[in-house]
């Protein structure tokens, strides 16, 4: 069983439903540590005064604001609190809106949810939701930060996903980019389209593996024997001069 | 036009298109600081080597991998930019896939991708990207290499211009079966009460109903400590303990609501789901 992150209650309506929520997701990227090339010996990280250019022991470290250039406002730890608000362990779902009208982007990180009783409104409230096909949107209070949280269905049990604020996300044209204004020809549409459901296929993610991880192990092992590390420089890809060319030559490719 | 995070090429079929990135997220968070209490001074992180007790600079800092027994690997930059350089370089479009089969929870992070440099052509073959993603509404699947770890990436259209999204691995997300779904199937009248709730709360995803109270309190927080004010933490609330008889609860919450439109602050819309999303 893996242990839980967070218990707390989901609430709506009057209805309250008891939950605990779990990791949903874990990097499998190789991890290195900071190591000083002359010696091998580890690198630490140390508190330093900008000040004295000294090292400062975590009990003279206090939290603060920068409010101007050089002006700090130093806040305690029970005011950091107040900012948390007051939800404590309970996530309100507001509302109930259907869950293919929000994008992508607003997607940040996901746990689960499982029952922590004997799982009645859990069961009841999940097979609701998931009859409805919405998600519900409310409020997740986390290590003292309130994050907008979506829970919905998946897989037999429910998911927590936190979201980003709507001016957290930037828009296509803030950008700034010039797109030529005259579009494709039919002929390039036509053959792009073709080249397009010539690679269909359905999402099926277990088809996909890292294999950039295996390499960074592979060349640890390379290295550990002593080998010798070189470092190819792959040909530049060439900027396509003839789009035409190069959809019909794409096309024939896979045929 | 924030800083381009990474630079390469988008490649499809034997079309090339040069490429940027740049974050579709930005970071609004109030970053609180670690200040020294004594001057008030902000503290900085230094990096120093454990063993001649030295200030390091940047450059001489290796990666360095454990093999147990008190041994290790180290790799330079270098060596490390030595693997599968060309993933570094090029996001390969490997299928083209419909955006509804990718569950949330593959999700890493946002972007754009936008034409790299002032090419006409590049920007041709870049329109035509994101029309015929348009047209055919389907999403390309690639892979690339950013700041040495890999990602699979989906890549669509987003008003007008190409988006990127980062996607986790499938051994990165962990398998539901060891969380507790709950009880026995309930009773169908149960399940419909619950539904009832929840359409009386239903209404259309608009991001902006909802904005970031946590920046705002502490953004008050703030303001009263520079006018000199202490401001204190309200006590926690108590956690609502579930009813004993569900439906009983979901009965009184549907008659404190009316006949399902809402607290009659006129805001709630009734809203149904739409087959396919807009943008």
């Amino acid at each position: 069983m893996p242990r839980s992150i967070w218990n707390g209650t989901i609430s709506f309506g009057l209805a309250h439903v008891p939950i605990k929520l779990y990791s949903a997701t874990e990097s499998k990227t190789v991890s290195f540590h900071e190591v000083h090339m002359s010696d091998g010996a580890r690198i630490e990280h140390r508190r330093i005064c900008s000040k004295e250019g000294k090292e400062v022991p975590y009990k003279e470290v206090v939290k603060g604001f920068e409010v101007s250039e050089d002006e700090y406002v130093v806040l305690e730890k029970d005011e950091v609190k107040v900012a948390a608000g007051a939800r404590g362990k309970v996530i309100e779902l507001e509302d109930f809106v259907p869950e293919d009208q929000i994008d992508a982007v607003f997607f940040d990180k996901t746990y689960y949810v499982g029952c922590r009783d004997d799982g009645e409104a859990y069961r009841v409230f999940r097979e609701a939701l998931k009859q409805a096909k919405r998600v519900g949107i409310g409020r997740f209070t986390f290590h003292d930060r309130e994050y907008l949280a979506a829970v919905r269905p998946l897989d037999g049990v429910l998911a927590l996903h936190t979201m980003r604020f709507h001016d957290e996300v930037v828009d296509a044209g803030e950008l700034d980019v010039s797109i030529p204004r005259k579009g494709p020809s039919k002929q390039e549409a036509k053959m792009a389209e073709q080249l397009v459901d010539s690679l269909h296929s359905r999402f099926d993610p277990k088809k996909y593996k890292d294999t950039y991880r295996e390499a960074v192990l592979d060349l640890i092992d390379r290295k550990a024997k002593g080998k010798k590390i070189e470092r190819v420089e792959p040909e530049p890809l060439e900027e396509t001069s003839d789009l035409l060319d190069a959809l019909q030559a794409s096309l024939k490719g896979r045929s | 036009m924030p800083r381009a995070l990474w630079n390469g090429s988008l490649s499809f079929g034997l079309v090339n298109v040069p490429v940027q990135l740049a974050s579709a997220a930005r970071d609004l968070d109030l970053h609180i600081r670690q200040l020294h209490k004594k001057d008030g001074a902000p503290i900085e992180q230094h990096r120093y080597c454990s063993q001649d007790d030295s200030e390091v600079d940047w450059a001489e800092i290796g990666h360095g991998y454990d093999l147990g027994d008190d041994k290790q690997v180290v790799l330079s930059d270098e060596e490390l930019a030595s693997v599968q350089p060309e993933k570094t370089r090029t996001i390969d479009v490997e299928a083209f896939v419909d955006l509804e089969d990718v569950d949330p929870i593959y999700i890493d992070h946002p972007w754009f991708l936008v034409p790299a440099g002032d090419s006409q052509g590049t920007r041709r073959a870049y329109r035509l990207l994101v029309e015929v993603m348009e047209s055919t509404e389907r999403a390309a699947l690639g892979r690339f290499v950013m700041r040495t770890k890999e990602y699979l990436v989906l890549v669509r259209p987003r008003d007008g211009l190409l988006s990127l999204t980062t996607l986790l691995f499938h051994d990165e997300v962990r398998p539901t079966d060891e969380i507790a779904p709950g009880g026995r199937k309930p009773a169908k009248e149960k399940i419909e009460q619950a539904g009832a709730v929840i359409e009386s709360l239903a209404v259309d995803w608009d991001p902006e109903r909802y904005t970031d109270c946590y920046r705002e309190r502490l953004m008050r927080v703030i303001d009263q400590k520079k006018k000199g004010k202490r401001v204190k933490a309200p006590a926690e609330p108590k956690e609502p303990k579930p009813a004993p008889d569900l439906m009983a609860a979901l009965e009184a919450t549907l008659e404190r609501m009316g006949s399902g439109d809402g607290k009659g602050d006129g805001r709630r819309r009734r809203s149904r789901p739409r087959a396919k999303a807009s943008s």
